[in-house]
């Protein structure tokens, strides 16, 4: 299996501290990966590492064999990673639809002129963006709130909305910030159903995720980071097994 | 239907026709200037809500770009013999680089920071037109000549409101365009989440200086042709009221909204016509109107009524 997403002695210090420490893993491209740990595992670090918001102090991340080092979020994006956030990043001035719509971005006519003069070509490419965004959101179970401003959706439905946006771009691979942070079990259940068809897709998806329901269930992979180290990788069987996880993380007598 | 009114295509429409029909209500040359005057406000106000309500960056110094625009056309005209139809598009050239320049050092600011630097570059060109007298005739001013084309002198209120009214519809027209297109959108979603946009591909920093620039020309533009209309300019063209007027003009009427920016610009040049009549309380009694604007629809005036219409229809 190749590596879509590759990183070597990954190394992040803040004035000493090291929140990663030489991390080296791979993403098997199709594959759900999960990234868990306890509270300052240094997880959100390592999001931040891998989608150009941090520079690593050592070490690279390559995605597809290229080395990302100094690229912002915006040339990430061209390579093919997307991503949903935490907190969650709505643009609460435009619409559900247009929200979905922003993510097509690098696949839309982005020429100035053709915009201020609203060419027929333009036109006809947004019309087409406007329909892959409601399939889209139809794709996450929204398809009835296209009409709706992004600031009337609810707090699940807003989730599910960062996916469709995510999605929007044709990413290779998804990294989906605690998707189900926030949800009851009824819709945790949902995003699960959601992350397997998002699989299907042959979309790389990297989870990072408290719920560990979830994460067992459908993980191909799960990296357990603790105090910024690799604890342990493998499968959710092995790594519900493994001696280290059980007595760091999963809570030994 | 219900749609198609509250579209920004229906409401260029009715913009057209109001253009149009309002001269009808004008009885003097009085009534004609007043008109133009809003119609200049209202494009400038029209490209700075491209950036402030759109793009979410606030500039406190778009009445520099104005006068700026108005002394380059005004001096090369007058002093170096330019034709208007040269000068004008070389005024647009100036502040298009100076804005260029600017924007990048100043678009990493953002908020209270932002804020304070497109003030200090306002009143920096405000001080430069004010010092240089040998170019500029300093505070008292200097005279610009009229637009001339082929032997024919642009000259009369008119003509003058003729030309404004198709710029506003123009300027109206491309503004809705913009706003309904990839670029559109980036530059909203750089407003409603900056960190969003730049995960969907979209370069802030590009997209941030890009309609920096626009905006500033559309206000250069306005201040040239505003130089040839009057014959008459001063460094208060470009000063720090005149900025806060612009931006109050884009708040009142209603942020992101460009019949807004239109609304504010027509309401904050004509209420102190209408106040006149209160005297020494014109000032109190303006002030009173804003702030009851601005406290009953938070939003602005347009956002806030179609939001009515739009419960009204359904």
């Amino acid at each position: 299996m190749t590596h879509l997403l590759e990183t070597s002695n990954l190394t992040k210090t803040f004035g000493g501290v090291h929140a990663v420490a030489d991390l080296s893993f791979g993403v098997e491209a199709g594959a759900i990966q999960a990234i868990i740990g306890p509270n300052g595992a240094g997880k959100t670090t390592l999001i931040n590492l891998l989608t150009g918001i941090y520079t690593p102090s050592a070490g690279d991340v390559r995605i597809d064999g290229r080395d990302t080092r100094g690229l912002p979020p915006h040339r990430l994006a061209g390579l093919g990673l997307s991503r949903t956030f935490q907190n969650l990043q709505i643009c609460m001035n435009m619409s559900a639809l247009e929200n979905v719509m922003v993510g097509r971005h690098l696949r839309m006519n982005r020429s100035f002129t053709a915009a201020l003069l609203r060419l027929p070509a333009l036109r006809r490419g947004d019309a087409d963006c406007r329909r892959r965004a409601a399939e889209l959101m139809d794709f996450v179970g929204l398809g009835d709130l296209t009409e709706r401003d992004a600031d009337t959706l609810s707090y699940g439905a807003l989730k599910r909305l960062e996916i469709a946006r995510a999605l929007a771009s044709e990413p290779k691979l998804l990294l989906l910030d605690e998707p189900a942070a926030g949800l009851n079990a009824n819709e945790t259940a949902a995003i699960e159903t959601l992350i397997r068809r998002v699989a299907e897709l042959g979309i790389t998806v990297i989870l990072v995720e408290h719920d560990m329901k979830l994460v067992m269930a459908i993980s191909d992979r799960i990296l357990v980071l603790d105090h910024g180290k690799q604890l342990a990788i493998g499968t959710p069987a092995e790594v519900r097994a493994d001696p280290a996880v059980i007595s760091a993380y999963l809570g030994a007598a | 239907m219900r749609n198609w009114i509250l579209s920004g295509r229906a409401g260029l429409l009715l913009l057209a026709v109001v253009l149009a029909l309002a001269p009808l209500g004008f009885g003097n040359p009085y009534h004609y200037d007043i008109a133009i005057h809003v119609l200049i406000n209202a494009i400038v106000a029209v490209g700075l809500n491209l950036l402030v309500g759109y793009a979410g960056q606030v500039s406190l110094g778009h009445a520099g770009f104005f006068g700026l625009g108005a002394y380059v056309t005004g001096i090369l005209s007058a002093h170096y013999g330019w034709h208007t139809l040269l000068s004008i598009p070389m005024a647009l050239v100036v502040v298009a680089v100076l804005a260029f320049a600017v924007a990048r050092p100043i678009l990493r600011l953002s908020g209270h920071y932002l804020a304070m630097a497109t003030l200090g570059l306002g009143i920096l060109i405000t001080i430069v037109l004010r010092t240089e007298g040998w170019l500029t005739g300093g505070p008292d001013g200097m005279i610009v000549p009229p637009i001339e084309i082929l032997g024919w002198q642009l000259f009369g209120e008119a003509y003058w409101y003729a030309l404004m009214a198709a710029l506003l519809v123009l300027a109206v027209w491309l503004a809705l365009n913009l706003i309904d297109s990839p670029v559109g959108r980036a530059l909203r979603a750089v407003h409603g989440s900056d960190v969003a946009a730049q995960v969907a591909g979209v370069n802030t920093t590009r997209y941030k200086v890009l309609i920096f620039v626009v905006s500033a020309v559309f206000a250069a533009l306005t201040g040239a042709l505003t130089a040839h209309y009057s014959g008459f300019i001063t460094p208060d063209l470009g000063g720090f009221m005149r900025s806060i007027e612009f931006v109050t003009m884009v708040v009142l009427g209603g942020m992101a909204s460009t019949f807004g920016a239109i609304v504010g610009a027509l309401v904050l040049t004509l209420l102190p016509q209408l106040l006149t009549g209160f005297d020494e309380l014109e000032m109190v009694v303006f002030g009173a109107v804003l702030m009851a604007v601005i406290i009953f629809m938070p939003r602005g005036l347009v956002p806030s009524l179609r939001t009515l219409i739009g419960r009204f229809l359904r």
